[in-house]
C-alpha cells in the first residue's frame, strides 16, 4: 500500500499540482459555511472541519445540462420548425478534496441509485468514473455524527481513492496520504519527492489511533439496534399523530435534502433562450410540496408530515427493504441492514429548527415496540375473557 | 427508449390533433426516424414522456393500442405548464418522446375472463388502449362491459368510438354523467351508483378501473359489495414524473415506483403498499 506524507504547509502547491490534471473541488471557508469550489492557485484549501455541503455534488452536480436543443425554421415554409438535440458534454477529470467518510461511502449508495437499480444513469456513470475523493479521515466525533449507527467509522475507506490521516509530527502537521485505489495510488506517486513517504512510527500512530477508537473497553458511544427500524417504520406509518408530532417544528425549508450526501432526487426542467435551450437536472426535494404536486391538484403528500415521514422512511426503511442483498455486502451496518444515510448529521446540524433524525429514528422504534406490547396485551386480555 | 440515455427523447411529428371535450385534444404522434418507428414496440397500459422543448417534459398513457401501429395516440387535459403548450401544438409540429416506460395490464392473465371496464373522465384513456387491444383480439375474452362516466355529456371522451362500441353488439356499454345537458338520453349518476345497479357479477370476471380518485374510491368499495377480490380489480395510478425510469424519486410508494413498477397495479398489490396515494 503507498503511504505518503503530506505536510500541511504543502497542502495549497500539492493541490495546484493535482489541478494541472484535474478540476480539484477543494473546501473554502465562505463566512460561516465550508463549501466547495474549483481550485485556483490564489485559494487556500480548508481540511480542519467537515464540509458544510456533502460531496455528492462531484457526482451529481446541483445543475448539470442532460442535452441542448435547438429549433430551426423552415425557410421555404415558415409555419414549420425541425427540432435538433445534442448530448451533453462528457464531465471533465475531477478531484474531490476533503470529503469526510461519511461523503464518501455516500458514493456507495448513490450508485445503489444511479447504477443497481436496472436502469443505467449514463451521467452519473460518467461523472463517478471520472472523478477521484481525497477524503480526509476524522479524529473525533462532532455531537450531531453517527456515522457508526449506520455502519461507517472516522477512518472507514469506503468510496475514497486516498485517504489523508491527519497527524503532528513534532511541530509539523500534516496528512498520512494512504492510497485506497489504483488511481489514488498514482494520484500520490505522480508528485514524486515532494510527497516523501509515511514513516513506520507515522503509521505505528495510526494503529494506536485506530485501536483506541475501537477499544471495547471504551466505547466511544454506544450503537442503538437498529436492526427492526425498517419494519418498524412500516407499523408506525398510519399514525399520522405520531407524524404531526415529529414534523411540527419542520418548516419545508429542504436543506436536510440539499446537504446530505445520499439524498438523490432530482428535477428535470427546461431553459429556454429565444430557439434554443437546454434540458437541466437540478437536485430536487421531497420535503416540498411541489415535489409530489399532480396537475390534477392531488398532492399524495400534501402535509408536512407526509413529507418528513417520506424522507426518514425512504432512509430507514424503503432503502433497506429494496437492498436487502446489502446485509451481506461489507459496509452494512452493524445493525445488519443498510441504511440510505451515513450518519454524517448535516441534516440536524443545519436544520433550522434542530429536527433530529436520531432522535425521529429511535421513536419509531420505540412507538412500534410500544404499539406492538400493547396489541399484545388487548390480545392477552381478550383470550383470558 | 434511447439506448444510450435514457433521458434523450426520440424526435416525433404530430400528425393530427383533434378536440375530445373542452379541456381534452387528442395528439396522433409518429416518430421521425421511419425504422424506429417500424420497430417501436410497447404493451397496453405502458406510457410516454412527452416534451415540448423549452417548456418540459410530461407522462400520458399511449392510449392507441399496440394492434394498431400506425401512429401513437395520446389524449391530454390542459391542466399545467406544459399541457397548455402542448395544446397549442398543430399537426406538423416536433415534439418530444421517451417510451415505452412502465409496466402493462397483466392482458394474458385475463384472457377467457370477463372484463368490466369502468372509467371516468379522461380516465378512459389507459382503457381504450386495452379495450381496443382486446376488440382486436375479441375471441381471447369473455362478455365486455363498459362504464363510462363524465361531468356532463360534452365532457365523456371518445364520443365517436363510444357510438360505435354500443353499436358493435360484442360488448356492452353504459354511459352517464352527473349533469345531463339537453338531448342527453343516456344515465345520470355516479359511475359506482350505475356499477351497483348493474349488478356486474364477480364470476370469472375483472374489473379494470381509472379515473379521478374520488370515483376510484366509490368504485373499489362498490366492487367489494359486489364481491369483487382485491386480486380481480386492476387499476393504474397517476403519479407526477419527471424521470420515468424510477430514479428522480418523486412517485414512490414505499420502495416501489410508479413509472417502473407501475403503473398498473392490482387493488391486492396496492394493498401491500405503504396507503400514500
Amino acid at each position: 500500500m503507498v503511504t505518503r506524507f503530506l505536510k500541511e504547509t504543502d497542502l495549497a502547491a500539492v493541490t495546484a499540482a493535482w489541478a494541472r490534471d484535474y478540476r480539484v473541488l477543494a473546501p473554502v471557508r465562505e463566512g460561516a459555511a465550508i463549501v466547495y469550489r474549483v481550485f485556483s492557485e490564489d485559494m487556500h484549501p480548508f481540511l480542519g472541519r467537515p464540509p458544510t455541503s456533502s460531496a455528492k455534488e462531484a457526482l451529481l452536480p446541483q445543475t448539470e445540462n442532460l442535452f441542448t436543443y435547438t429549433y430551426r425554421k423552415d425557410h421555404a415554409d415558415l409555419t414549420r420548425t425541425e427540432v435538433f438535440l445534442s448530448e451533453a458534454l462528457p464531465p471533465e477529470p475531477t478531484l474531490i478534496l476533503g470529503p469526510r467518510p461519511c461523503d464518501a461511502r455516500g458514493r456507495h449508495l448513490l450508485d445503489r441509485v444511479f447504477l443497481e437499480r436496472g436502469v443505467t444513469d449514463p451521467q452519473y456513470k460518467a461523472h463517478s468514473a471520472a472523478t477521484l475523493f481525497v477524503t480526509v479521515a476524522c479524529t473525533s466525533l462532532q455531537n450531531t455524527c453517527f456515522c457508526h449507527w449506520t455502519g461507517g467509522a472516522m477512518d472507514d475507506e469506503t468510496g475514497s481513492d486516498v485517504l489523508l490521516h491527519p497527524l503532528v509530527v513534532g511541530n509539523t502537521g500534516g496528512f498520512v496520504a494512504k492510497a485506497v485505489t489504483l488511481a489514488g495510488e498514482k494520484l500520490l506517486t505522480s508528485l514524486g519527492a515532494s510527497l516523501p513517504e509515511a514513516t513506520q512510527e507515522m503509521l505505528a500512530k495510526l494503529d494506536e489511533r485506530r485501536a483506541k477508537a475501537t477499544d471495547p473497553e471504551s466505547p466511544s458511544e454506544p450503537v442503538p439496534d437498529l436492526s427492526a427500524v425498517a419494519e418498524s417504520f412500516l407499523a408506525v406509518f398510519d399514525d399520522l399523530d405520531f407524524w404531526t408530532d415529529q414534523s411540527a417544528r419542520c418548516l419545508s425549508c429542504g436543506v436536510c435534502t440539499y446537504l446530505c450526501p445520499t439524498c438523490s432526487c432530482f428535477n428535470i426542467t427546461d431553459e429556454n433562450h429565444g430557439l434554443s435551450g437546454r434540458r437541466l437536472r437540478t437536485w430536487d426535494t421531497c420535503m416540498s410540496a411541489l415535489y409530489t404536486l399532480e396537475g390534477s391538484g392531488h398532492n399524495p403528500r400534501f402535509s408536512r408530515a407526509h413529507r418528513l415521514r417520506n424522507r426518514v422512511g425512504h432512509k430507514f426503511s424503503y432503502h433497506p427493504r429494496e437492498f436487502p442483498q446489502a446485509a451481506t455486502e461489507p459496509p452494512s451496518s452493524p445493525s445488519g441492514l443498510e441504511f440510505s444515510c451515513t450518519g454524517c448529521g448535516r441534516c440536524i446540524k443545519s436544520c433550522p429548527v434542530a429536527v433530529d433524525i436520531r432522535r425521529i429514528v429511535l421513536d419509531v422504534i420505540k412507538t412500534a415496540t410500544g404499539a406492538a406490547a400493547a396489541h399484545k396485551t388487548a390480545q392477552k386480555a381478550e383470550e383470558a375473557q | 427508449m434511447n439506448a444510450l440515455n435514457p433521458y434523450i427523447p426520440e424526435l416525433a411529428t404530430i400528425i393530427e390533433t383533434f378536440d375530445e371535450t373542452p379541456d381534452v385534444k387528442t395528439f396522433r404522434v409518429v416518430l421521425q426516424d421511419e425504422a424506429k418507428m417500424a420497430a417501436f414496440c410497447f404493451e397496453p397500459g405502458q406510457v410516454a414522456q412527452l416534451s415540448v422543448f423549452g417548456t418540459g417534459e410530461s407522462t400520458f398513457v399511449i392510449c392507441s393500442p399496440p394492434t394498431r401501429m400506425e401512429y401513437l395516440q395520446f389524449s391530454v387535459m390542459r391542466v399545467g405548464e406544459l399541457t397548455h403548450r402542448l395544446h397549442t401544438q398543430k399537426a406538423g409540429d416536433p415534439i418530444g418522446l421517451r417510451a415505452p416506460l412502465g409496466n402493462h395490464f397483466p392482458y394474458k392473465d385475463m384472457q377467457g375472463k370477463d372484463i368490466v371496464f369502468i372509467g371516468g373522465g379522461l380516465g378512459l384513456a389507459p382503457l381504450r388502449t386495452l379495450l381496443l387491444f382486446m376488440l382486436d383480439n375479441r375471441a381471447d375474452y369473455g362478455k365486455i362491459t363498459l362504464i363510462y362516466g363524465g361531468r356532463t355529456p360534452e365532457h365523456l371522451c371518445f364520443k365517436d368510438e363510444l357510438k360505435e362500441w354500443a353499436a358493435r353488439g360484442d360488448m356492452r356499454v353504459e354511459l352517464t354523467v352527473d349533469t345531463p345537458g339537453e338531448g342527453w338520453q343516456g344515465r345520470t349518476g355516479v359511475v359506482p351508483a350505475v356499477l351497483t345497479e348493474l349488478g356486474v357479477r364477480p364470476e370469472n370476471a375483472v374489473a379494470v378501473t381509472c379515473g379521478p380518485p374520488i370515483m376510484i374510491r366509490f368504485t373499489l368499495e362498490a366492487l367489494g359489495k359486489l364481491g369483487f377480490t382485491d386480486e380481480q380489480i386492476v387499476t393504474t395510478l397517476e403519479r407526477r414524473m419527471k424521470c420515468g425510469i424510477g430514479l428522480c424519486g418523486r412517485c414512490n410508494i414505499g420502495e416501489k415506483f410508479v413509472c417502473v413498477d407501475g403503473p398498473v397495479f392490482t387493488q391486492a398489490q396496492l394493498r401491500g403498499l405503504p396507503q400514500e396515494f
